[in-house]
């Protein structure tokens, strides 16, 4: 009975939620505006089991002397600071937000918010600094990632089309560079034709493209958001829409048990 | 290791630096250039310049500190708009920690165009459970937050929720992500109940949603700190998004100036590797 009662509820819950879903009328829309009621009380107190396991985990780690306890009392500290500050502030003044709570004047604006702007802020670094170690024209799927995001981050901005030009300009030289040093290694005159001929291609066409890009800079990168990355987006949403859909007809009928272990 | 190689491995300490003194120059010689608003951001301020004075509109607080820079411009630009129109806000959140951003800027805003609290403008707060939220909202929107506002007094005696039952009543919801609670707006709000959507999101997270606006679901995405950027030209109040469009562009230009010092790096040591 310990796995047929929890069973029984999911498979009427859920069953209920999609009725409700196609038969919006009474007593169907009622019985769904309930569980949401329910659901949103249930979600709070997730918060709970979350401070429960922030708690245990840190308290093990400083009973233990784990490596970076201190770290772990820090944690365990701030949250207690945090919890007894906002609780003090907010009976205070009848909300924890509220504009003359300290909590809020202090503690939210003066300390939360520029640690965790800070944090994010730290990523602007790793993310220039992998660009350049990771963006490099390896192979030919890396290289059409490479031109890719180049136009995006140029179409994104202001004056992108003006460093365009010069961004063009040392891509082809970059490119003939590499063809003139291929040629030493290429022996078949079929090859080194194909070579030579991409050379050219590369020199005629750089003026009009760059020409293009340059009056057309934000409906290419318009384009390259809404065709090709919506495409890749969009199956990427269907096989996760029915991956969730079949996940939960097998927690719905009892297939998939894992959640109760 | 010659000239060339050097270029591949340049010090990451050396990169810190160099992004650093690009982004901190043009914020501190407060460094500005011109755009023209971009098709998006035209469409979600034509959009609401068309709703009728005295109408309700929903933002939502969907990001905390962490998207701050992107999206609080934005909410401020977009903010002074509705309110130069009289329209009435119902602000909420569905990130407990971003309803103060959300206090902090319509408090800013409101005071500037002598907007009053329960009057022109009611702070619901937050409640947990993000889609269930979102469909009872829809059903009976007071009731969701139990008919009271963030400091609990009753919403029933607050002029700003006069005739606000459910999503019937409200013009438009607009959502600031910094994550996937777009995507329950478009998909319950939206598609559910008819509602209409625009959803400003932070650079990162904008992609994801173009798909529901190209299926007609969210009237405008307003893509990151350029598209706040560009609300800003557009209600005519220059502010944080606007300086931060010089540095972001120049960081844009860096980061590309990296990549192609890197790809000369590779050309070099990959020829001297052949021969």
């Amino acid at each position: 009975m310990k796995r047929e009662i929890p069973l029984l509820i999911t498979f009427i819950a859920g069953f209920l939620i999609v009725v409700a879903l196609f038969i919006p009328h009474p007593p169907f829309n009622k019985i769904e505006e309930t569980f949401n009621s329910w659901y949103i009380i249930v979600a709070g107190f997730t918060f709970i089991l979350g401070i429960d396991s922030l708690i245990l985990h840190n308290w093990e780690k400083i009973r233990r002397r784990s490596e970076g306890w201190p770290f772990a009392l820090t944690v365990i500290l701030s949250f207690f600071i945090t919890l007894i500050w906002g609780i003090v502030s907010g009976v205070r003044t009848g909300h924890i937000f509220s504009t003359n709570s300290t909590f809020r004047n202090y503690f939210y604006l003066y300390i939360y918010v520029p640690l965790q702007a800070t944090m994010f802020a730290i990523l602007s670094f790793f993310i220039a600094s992998a660009a350049y170690r990771a963006f490099r024209a390896r192979t030919l799927n890396a290289t059409l990632l490479l031109l890719t995001a180049s136009i995006v981050m140029l179409g994104r901005v202001p004056l992108g089309n003006v460093a365009l030009i010069p961004v063009i300009s040392i891509a082809v030289l970059m490119l003939l560079w590499v063809l003139v040093d291929e040629l030493k290694y290429v022996t078949s005159p079929t090859q080194r034709l194909i070579y030579i001929g991409i050379a050219v291609v590369a020199v005629v066409a750089a003026f009009p493209i760059t020409k293009f890009l340059y009056h057309n800079l934000s409906p290419v990168t318009d384009w390259i958001m809404n065709v090709p990355q919506m495409a890749a987006k969009r199956g990427l949403f269907i096989g996760l829409a029915l991956g969730g859909i079949a996940v939960s007809l097998r927690i719905i009928l009892g297939i998939e048990q894992s959640y109760m272990s | 290791m010659n000239t060339f190689e050097k270029l591949a491995q340049i010090d990451r300490r050396i990169i810190y630096l160099i992004l650093f003194i690009v982004v901190a120059i043009p914020f501190l010689f407060k460094v500005q250039i011109s755009m023209k608003p971009t098709s998006d951001v035209v469409e979600a301020y034509e959009f609401i310049d068309s709703i009728p004075e005295g109408s309700a509109v929903i933002i939502s607080i969907d990001y905390d500190a962490s998207s701050m820079p992107e999206l609080q411009p934005m909410l401020e630009a977009i903010l002074r708009h509705l309110f130069s129109r009289n329209i009435r806000v119902l602000l909420m959140s569905q990130w407990a920690l971003g309803l103060p951003l959300g206090q902090e800027a319509i408090e800013q805003v409101a005071e500037e165009y002598d907007k009053k609290y329960g009057v022109d403008y009611v702070v619901l707060g937050y409640r947990p459970g993000l889609q269930a939220v979102i469909i009872n909202m829809g059903r009976d929107l007071p009731a969701t937050f139990d008919n009271v506002d963030y400091k609990n007094r009753p919403l029933k005696d607050m002029p700003v929720m006069e005739g606000i039952k459910n999503y019937g009543n409200i013009a438009v919801i607009i959502g600031l992500e910094a994550g996937s609670v777009g995507d329950l707006w478009a998909q319950f709000a939206n598609s559910r109940y008819g509602v209409k959507l625009i959803l400003g999101a932070t650079a990162v997270v904008a992609p994801d949603l173009y798909p529901y606006k190209q299926a007609g679901q969210v009237v405008a995405i307003l893509g990151g700190l350029r598209a706040a950027a560009d609300y800003e030209t557009l209600v005519k109040h220059k502010g944080a998004a606007t300086y931060g469009m010089a540095s972001q562009a120049f960081v844009h230009f860096l980061i590309i100036a990296f990549i192609i010092l890197g790809n000369i790096g590779y050309l070099a040591s990959r020829r001297k590797r052949r021969s």
